[in-house]
């Protein structure tokens, strides 16, 4: 799914929030990758969450913080702004 | 003679579970101090007598009452630690994780996929992830709490350096942290031998701390022991008419502690063997106190080890710079080495750097283990005068023969403890 929130963006916040390199080619390209297989933990991921919830003024909801991947966490966020809208 | 007033916190009989017959020694060693990042400049710097305490320039100390400290100055964390470990953790975490990695280089150790349980970690800390903290809570006081990182829940903690060489090195055997004053580098080689007797094979151990930032200065503006001297060469003068207390230090030391056959099998060289560890507690109601204390400890570590009070070939001191304390240790050498006392060599290598808590008595540890394999007893910087009835080695470097080394450590919260370390002739097992 195409959405407001992009791998590329992804990318950044694994990167700022929780130290991460990672090629946002490379999660576009492995749907069934997981954030663990990026080494991404969950605290990681709760500070992701945070940040965006800051960046979009919107609250994620719980079922952000509990995705497995980038793919389902993108799709659950972008469905949470687009029904926001 | 069973001394009561004090409280003895080590058993030296292996306990139930626990095999006495396993000797430990040290295999790998790692530095990142004031003075050199890694064993060879550290000690280098140890033997030339260098004394690198000065200003304090961190961001956010400048201004405060505590003028002299030893930092670690040339450290680039990135270049050691992997950005992912740098963003989630403290400074002391760094450190610790720096550390690691040199100790298990010189042990040539790695975990082993099909024995992952076979190495364990323990490290000491006495005050945690200050740094980290402070910024975390800023965010909370000034933006709100969903400002504040998660790894604040992590990064703060005592335990944080153990969890992170642990996940990091895949070492899934027995972890543990001591939260513990001065004496914590000492008392967590006691922990690690503990585990090694039961059965573990290496545990990867020693301290760590980074009490150089701002919450953490304040916080140790309180120790009525803190040196508050501006000039760097009069600010940490122990067993001398001018000792006036401590100059604080960051940084640490982290060892590879190894079952002996274990490292036999590895065909790797042990730099000591750790022969024996006591520890007391005296509290915090007076230097004076921790003369009996810290003389019962040093009975107990030699005892432990089999070695006789002539048997001690040199003495890394306490040295807390406080003219009580150093009187107190003074007497309890004398308390428990006897005449031996006034003729072994005494020396205090961290009067050239200061004093890093917990880390403090690591680095005494590190040194001795290279004065041990080098038959040099290094000297104590800055301290010319000494008034009382030692002989503090100081000015230059003394060549000795070395077979075993007593460390001695004290801390603010009333911990007392001694380590003593016997060297292994060219490293064979």
């Amino acid at each position: 799914m195409i959405g407001t929130v992009t791998f590329d963006e992804l990318a950044e916040l694994m990167n700022a929030r929780a130290g991460l390199s990672v090629d946002p080619q490379e999660m576009k390209s492995r749907p069934d990758a997981t954030f663990a297989d990026f080494e991404l933990d969950s605290l990681g991921l709760l500070g992701i969450v945070a940040e965006l919830e800051k960046r979009y003024g919107q609250p994620m909801g719980a079922d952000a913080e509990g995705c497995k991947t980038p793919r389902a966490f993108l799709d659950t966020v972008n469905g949470t702004l687009a029904a926001a809208v | 003679m069973r001394d009561q007033s004090t409280r003895d916190r080590s058993t030296h009989d292996a306990a139930p579970g626990e095999s006495s017959a396993r000797r430990t020694v040290i295999t790998g060693l790692g530095v990142i101090a004031p003075n050199g990042i890694g064993a060879e400049p550290f000690w280098k710097a140890v033997v030339g007598g260098a004394s690198v305490l000065g200003p304090v320039t961190r961001e956010g100390c400048a201004h405060l009452p505590l003028r002299v400290a030893g930092e670690v100055r040339d450290f680039d964390p990135a270049a050691l630690v992997d950005s992912k470990f740098l963003v989630q953790t403290d400074r002391f975490s760094h450190f610790a994780m720096a550390a690691a990695e040199l100790a298990l280089d010189d042990a040539r150790l790695a975990a082993d996929p099909d024995d992952p349980f076979g190495i364990g970690v323990v490290t000491a800390a006495g005050s945690g992830g200050g740094e980290f903290g402070q910024s975390e809570l800023q965010q909370l006081w000034g933006k709100g709490p969903s400002f504040v990182g998660p790894y604040q829940s992590i990064a703060w903690f005592y335990a944080a350096s153990t969890g992170q060489i642990s996940i990091r090195g895949g070492f899934r055997g027995p972890c543990g942290v001591l939260a513990d004053d001065e004496a914590g580098g000492l008392d967590a080689f006691a922990h690690a031998r503990r585990t090694i007797r039961r059965g573990t094979d290496a545990v990867v151990v020693g301290a760590t701390e980074a009490p150089l930032a701002p919450y953490s200065v304040v916080c140790q503006l309180g120790y009525p022991e803190l040196s508050l001297e501006e000039e760097p060469h009069r600010a940490y003068l122990p067993f001398t008419v001018d000792a006036r207390g401590f100059s604080p230090a960051e940084g640490g030391a982290m060892f590879v502690l190894e079952d002996a056959d274990a490292a036999r099998r590895r065909g790797v060289r042990a730099r000591a063997e750790v022969a024996g560890h006591c520890a007391t507690f005296t509290g915090g109601d007076g230097w004076e106190d921790s003369r009996q204390g810290l003389a019962r400890a040093i009975r107990g570590a030699l005892d432990e080890a089999g070695c006789s009070a002539r048997e001690v070939d040199v003495v890394f001191a306490d040295a807390l710079g406080v003219p009580a304390a150093d009187q107190a240790e003074a007497l309890a050498l004398a308390d428990a080495l006897g005449p031996h006392a006034a003729n072994v060599p005494v020396t205090a290598p961290k009067t050239g750097f200061g004093r890093a808590y917990s880390a403090s008595s690591a680095l005494d540890v590190a040194a001795a283990v290279l004065a041990l394999e080098h038959g040099v007893v290094p000297p104590t910087p800055n301290v010319t005068e000494v008034r009382h009835d030692l002989d503090v080695v100081t000015g230059e470097a003394r060549t000795a023969a070395l077979d075993t080394a007593l460390v001695l450590s004290r801390g603010l919260m009333g911990g007392n403890a001694a380590l003593v370390l016997r060297r292994v002739p060219d490293g064979e097992l």
